[in-house]
């Protein structure tokens, strides 16, 4: 299939070039060749998205509808090898894109979520896995936009932005720059989501703003002695989890505030989940209460700002009296429509860079083993003398620096903070290249406020005072990752502890592999690994959807002997080589091998016998690499011809060789999967 | 077991569709650790979509945007999160139930993981499970749980079935054992062993051994059979590491836990033959104080864990009627795969007599059941040492209408116990026998010859009426 499908992708490449515009029928062609060359697929959707990486920015929209095209009217398996990369292609895209394509684009990613229209198939064009790691992205990208345009707009620099009506209320007394809110954190907007995991439908995650259903029908555990306290406490903890949610939602990007309403929850669920002793409440319950006071200490932060949550100051609203015009204006000139050009601003160009290495799609949808690291420094201080971070040219990829930033959150983290300098930034001439600079942070301060302090506090309950429960339970949200903790000897093999509820493992079933195929119910891990083994799943979701099956009558197989049993090696669908030893991935695959045998149409004067086994006729069949009339699956033994399938099944039985066509099998085995996809929307998930 | 041609044919089940039914269609809201239960008769289906949450069906997870129809079925949906279904269709019987034992069952599967875990580190086999209980302790639905969160966690554990009374991934009468690497299917019980063409749920590679009868008590079989599949198992989990440390769990028939006077031959048996090392006892009190007092001591490098779980409250009584066209279903599903997409197409074929050579079981007592037999189990200690007639050789005849037959491995000559201990190719269904023209119509699972190796026949299952339009 290689050559003819070099030739296939050459003449789509070439017809991909001369598409400048987004122009209908020059669009529609494209799909029309998509279309007749199904078989091709990889080849046109290789080249498609090499195309879209490479062609210049204005080009890129009329090849992205091309793609959009040919994903809605063909459907798989064009949606299964875009969707594989489609993460990249978009965002590659769409970094380097001026605003007003940039709208075009999240409209296309729109539509991706939501089925093909007027088909009968109501599942989305692209996997929701796909899109929303796309959407992920955007909205961290949009939080870093939002944050540079926060400071674009401080009086006197708002160069390009639209006059707003500023508010005569000083900024230091509001937790929030006003302009933020209407924009950004409307809560019922479906793409606003935090920079966050996307927590998976479960509820499970606390940080989504919404009260966690986390293990509500526990037995209610042994009250301890002081319960009126615990009450209290409750109720106490309640209020401030009330309190810091509403910070959130007016501020969803303020890193700190979301740190802190996770660890609230976390103890919420310690209290409502186990036993602690009095010496434990008493300590919670003394935070608590330093925690609700309207002032927070804030001691790294040097000028006090009152919130009504402990929260950490937010950063816009510090004055920045002596913030170089010229950062004022690189800023200001990121997000502005910039007129479409091939060489895109620099800075513009770094940070999509920059974004685009710190959240890559295998771990943007996988958050929560990100998190420990991200909460050992949020918000690390900043080193002071830095105030011109954009304008130093950042190499492309910036190389994560220190491993405890190698995590896509943490970056971020310094990401955000960077732009959002906290005190009033002492001027300095002295730019620093960005990934020496972040190497040069300390690599996990203890940072001030009280999230931190919870956090650590958490952790220590989980391994001191539980007197029901041999693991952490709040630290569970934490420490879930692909490699968890072992599990070596936490259960015992014992009846008594088999009745022990231990609702913290249930996550090990569910979020610690939260990449779950919506055809099977079948779970991946969000590592590359865990996306890889899911891709050929889907694949193989693919292969074994033949629309033609039920017509060539499949059959029952006989057992495989206790030899062959003993010897047989399962083969998982995930696993990257699928070749047939035995029986692999079903016997399905040898049997089609056998299906793809076939013998010219013998002579007239031979006549057109049957197969001898089962009786019916052969039917002829055109076969473009032959370029001859063929009986497919069938065999010629002794001047007979045989169903190929028959035969085998007889030889099986009386122990013959099964001669086997001359021409390699495999090969046509893929083209004649990918066939019946053609000419109609067949869909493989 | 007598049968005559057609005297069975009015007890047939109707197989049709044909009664109204309501299409009814509401959504049932879960809390979190609850469950749905529900029972649909075979004539009825349930159609179930989870429309948002989790929810996992014998610890398999339904996928959030597939339907599943279940025909035939008592079973549970359980939710650790709190889910809400659509479901259409009439159930029998359908509650949502807040005590569960799920948890339970999820430690079970933890402690294992943790043995597992242990036997990736030392090489060693991991757990070699048991699961023993009274009839309808819901033992197969625990196994299939144990199974389905060992799969998540990426292993591969090989099942063992020797419960006669349900087939796991072939009919009833058979045991059978297949490592499992894929997701255990939800509404075909255990999922499809291979097919000719592509199945839309991996297929699960089953080794299959015929015992053919009812019960495990009864004749010179179950434990020639039982050392056989633990030998095969066994030499499996050399060859197969991933399968080596994910260890085994088996599944056994209610009556081997009933015992005489507090000895449970079947289950020491097993224990010793697959050198079970955890031993999970469903429900009986007293099934596992027999089973802790005789294995509480012994030393270190044979010890086994006795753990008693509690058994479900969801688990019903599973009358005669129902098992009885629950095996018929499986019958059918064997040669006609699930209706639907998914239909096989079996190959009808007319034989001579003298193709068939059938070895019908010798059941010396069949007119009674075995726990009536005096003396218990002194005199059939060495029942099968060789010598013994297993099989008698039977020539086609009227009789054989109806039953079927297990194509062994082993060739029409060799001794019995070869063809006791061979492994089955398959199941031919004798439709019709012509007397006159001494010819046999079987329904075969695929075209081309049937092979002309040794046949079991044996009383169980029973005969299968109008298999065969």
């Amino acid at each position: 299939m290689s050559s003819h499908s070099a030739e296939v992708a050459a003449d789509f490449k070439d017809a991909l070039q001369d598409l400048k515009l987004n122009s209908r029928p020059e669009i529609s062609n494209l799909t029309i060749i998509a279309k007749e060359n199904t078989e091709h697929a990889q080849a046109i959707s290789r080249e498609l998205e090499t195309h879209i990486r490479t062609t210049r920015p204005e080009w890129k929209l009329p090849a992205l509808y091309v793609l959009d095209s040919i994903v809605k009217n063909v459907g798989t398996p064009y949606t299964v090898y875009l969707g594989r990369d489609l993460y990249r292609t978009f965002m590659d895209a769409y970094v380097i894109m001026d605003s007003g394509t940039r709208k075009a684009m999240e409209g296309l990613l729109k539509t991706w979520k939501q089925p093909v229209p007027e088909s009968m198939d109501a599942r989305p064009v692209f996997q929701p896995e796909v899109t929303r790691d796309i959407e992920n992205a955007l909205i961290k990208f949009r939080t870093v936009a939002v944050q540079q345009q926060a400071l674009s707009q401080r009086p006197g620099m708002q160069q390009n932005m639209p006059a707003r009506p500023m508010p005569n209320v000083p900024w230091g007394n509001t937790p929030t720059p006003p302009q933020n809110v209407p924009r950004f954190a409307a809560p019922n907007d479906p793409r606003v989501r935090q920079p966050f995991p996307p927590a998976q439908n479960y509820g499970q995650y606390p940080s989504t703003g919404t009260p966690p259903v986390q293990y509500p029908a526990v037995q209610p555990s042994p009250q301890p002695v002081s319960s009126l306290d615990l009450e209290q406490l409750k109720t106490d903890l309640a209020k401030l989890i009330a309190t810091t949610k509403d910070n959130f939602a007016s501020n969803p990007s303020n890193v700190s505030t979301q740190a802190q309403l996770k660890a609230l929850l976390g103890l919420e669920t310690i209290l409502r989940t186990q036993t602690l002793l009095p010496q434990q409440l008493e300590q919670i319950r003394n935070q608590i209460q330093l925690s609700s006071r309207p002032t927070a200490p804030t001691p790294a932060f040097a000028p006090p700002v009152s919130a009504p949550a402990p929260v950490i100051p937010s950063p816009q609203p510090q004055p920045l009296p002596n913030f170089p015009p010229a950062l004022a204006q690189l800023l200001a000139n990121t997000r502005p429509p910039v007129p479409p050009s091939s060489t895109p601003v620099p800075a513009s160009l770094s940070l999509a860079d920059m974004l685009r290495t710190v959240t890559t799609p295998s771990q943007s949808s996988s958050a929560p083993p990100s998190m420990p690291s991200f909460y050992s420094h949020p918000f690390a201080p900043v080193p002071p003398p830095v105030s011109t971070p954009v304008l130093v040219p950042v190499p492309a990829p910036a190389p994560a620096p220190a491993p405890n930033m190698a995590t896509p959150t943490a970056n971020l983290a310094q990401l955000l903070a960077r732009f959002n300098p906290p005190a009033p930034t002492p001027a300095s001439s002295q730019p620093v290249p960005l990934p020496q600079f972040l190497a040069q942070l300390p690599p996990a301060p203890p940072a001030h406020g009280s999230a931190e302090w919870l956090l650590n506090a958490l952790k220590g309950f989980g391994t001191s005072g539980t007197p029901v429960n041999s693991t952490p339970v709040a630290s569970e949200p934490m420490t879930r990752q692909a490699s968890a903790p072992k599990l070596q000897n936490e259960v015992e093999l014992t009846t008594a502890s088999m009745k022990m509820p231990r609702l913290h493992l249930i996550s090990r079933l569910y979020e610690a592999i939260p990449n779950i195929c919506v055809t099977c119910g079948r779970r991946f891990e969000s590592t590359p690994q865990g996306r890889e083994k899911k891709a050929r799943h889907m694949d193989w979701h693919f292969k074994v959807k033949d629309p033609d099956a039920a017509k060539r009558g499949i059959h029952r197989s006989w057992y495989i002997s206790e030899k062959e049993w003993v010897e047989y090696q399962e083969v998982d669908e995930t696993s990257p080589d699928q070749v047939s030893n035995g029986a692999p991935g079903a016997a399905a695959v040898v049997k089609k091998a056998t299906k793809d045998k076939y013998v010219s149409v013998p002579d007239i004067a031979l006549g057109r016998a049957p197969c001898p086994i089962c009786q019916e006729e052969f039917k002829d069949h055109w076969l473009v690499e032959e370029n001859d009339f063929v009986w497919m699956d069938a065999v010629k033994v002794n001047g007979r011809i045989y169903h190929a399938t028959c035969w085998e099944e007889y030889s099986k039985g009386a122990g013959i060789a099964t001669p086997s066509t001359p021409d390699s099998v495999l090969g046509k085995r893929k083209a004649e999967v990918s066939t019946p996809a053609s000419g109609k929307k067949v869909r493989a998930y | 077991m007598i049968s005559l041609p057609g005297l069975n044919l009015t007890s047939a089940p109707p197989e049709l569709l044909s009664d109204p039914q309501s299409t009814l269609t509401r959504t049932q809201d879960l809390s979190a650790n609850t469950e749905y239960r529900f029972e649909v008769a075979f004539t009825r289906s349930l159609t179930i979509r989870l429309l948002s949450g989790t929810a996992e069906f014998f610890g398999t997870e339904l996928a959030p945007s597939s339907a599943y129809t279940f025909q035939g079925t008592k079973g549970a949906i359980y939710t650790w999160h709190g889910c809400r279904l659509e479901i259409v269709g009439e159930a029998e019987s359908e509650y949502t139930a807040e005590e569960t034992q799920m948890m339970s069952y999820a430690n079970a599967h933890f402690a294992l993981e943790s043995l597992r875990e242990k036997s990736l580190h030392t090489g060693d086999i991991g757990p070699r499970v048991l699961v023993v209980g009274t009839e309808n302790a819901g033992k197969t639905s625990v196994v299939k749980i144990l199974t389905s969160y060992a799969v998540k966690f990426g292993r591969q554990p090989v099942i063992v079935n020797l419960d006669p009374r349900q087939g796991m991934l072939s009919v009833p009468g058979s045991f059978s054992a297949a490592a499992f690497s894929s997701i255990v299917d939800i509404e075909d019980g255990w999922g499809s062993s291979p097919i000719s063409g592509p199945s839309p749920v991996p297929v699960k590679m089953p080794l299959v051994y015929h015992y053919g009868l009812a019960n495990p008590e009864e004749g010179k079989l179950f434990r020639p059979l039982v050392t056989r599949m633990a030998l095969a198992v066994t030499s499996r989990l050399e060859e197969d590491r991933a399968s080596r440390q994910a260890g085994f769990i088996i599944d056994t028939p209610g009556a081997i836990s009933q015992g005489k006077a507090g000895v449970y031959e079947n289950i020491e048996h097993i224990i010793s033959e697959f050198s079970v090392n955890v031993l999970f006892v469903l429900g009986s009190e007293r099934l596992y104080s027999d089973l802790t007092r005789k294995y509480s001591n012994r030393i270190p490098e044979e010890s086994v864990s006795v753990i008693r779980l509690d058994k479900s409250g969801g688990c019903v009584h599973r009358d005669e009627t129902y098992m009885k066209q629950f095996r018929q279903a499986q019958i059918r599903a064997y040669f006609f795969g699930q209706a639907g997409d998914n239909a096989l197409g079996p190959n009808s074929q007319m034989v001579d007599f003298d193709d068939l050579s059938i070895f019908k079981i010798i059941e010396a007592s069949s007119e009674h059941n075995s726990s009536f037999r005096p003396g218990g189990g002194g005199d059939d200690d060495d029942a099968y040492s060789s010598g013994i007639e297993i099989y008698e050789k039977v020539t086609p005849s009227s009789m054989i209408q109806n039953s079927l037959l297990a194509i062994t491995t082993a060739s029409v000559n060799d001794g019995q116990e070869v063809i006791r201990d061979s492994s089955v190719r398959g199941y031919i269904y004798v439709a019709d026998v012509d007397d006159l023209k001494k010819k046999v119509k079987l329904l075969s699972p695929q075209p081309g010859h049937t092979p002309p190796n040794a046949m079991v026949l044996g009383s169980f299952p029973e005969d299968i009426p109008g298999l065969v339009g």
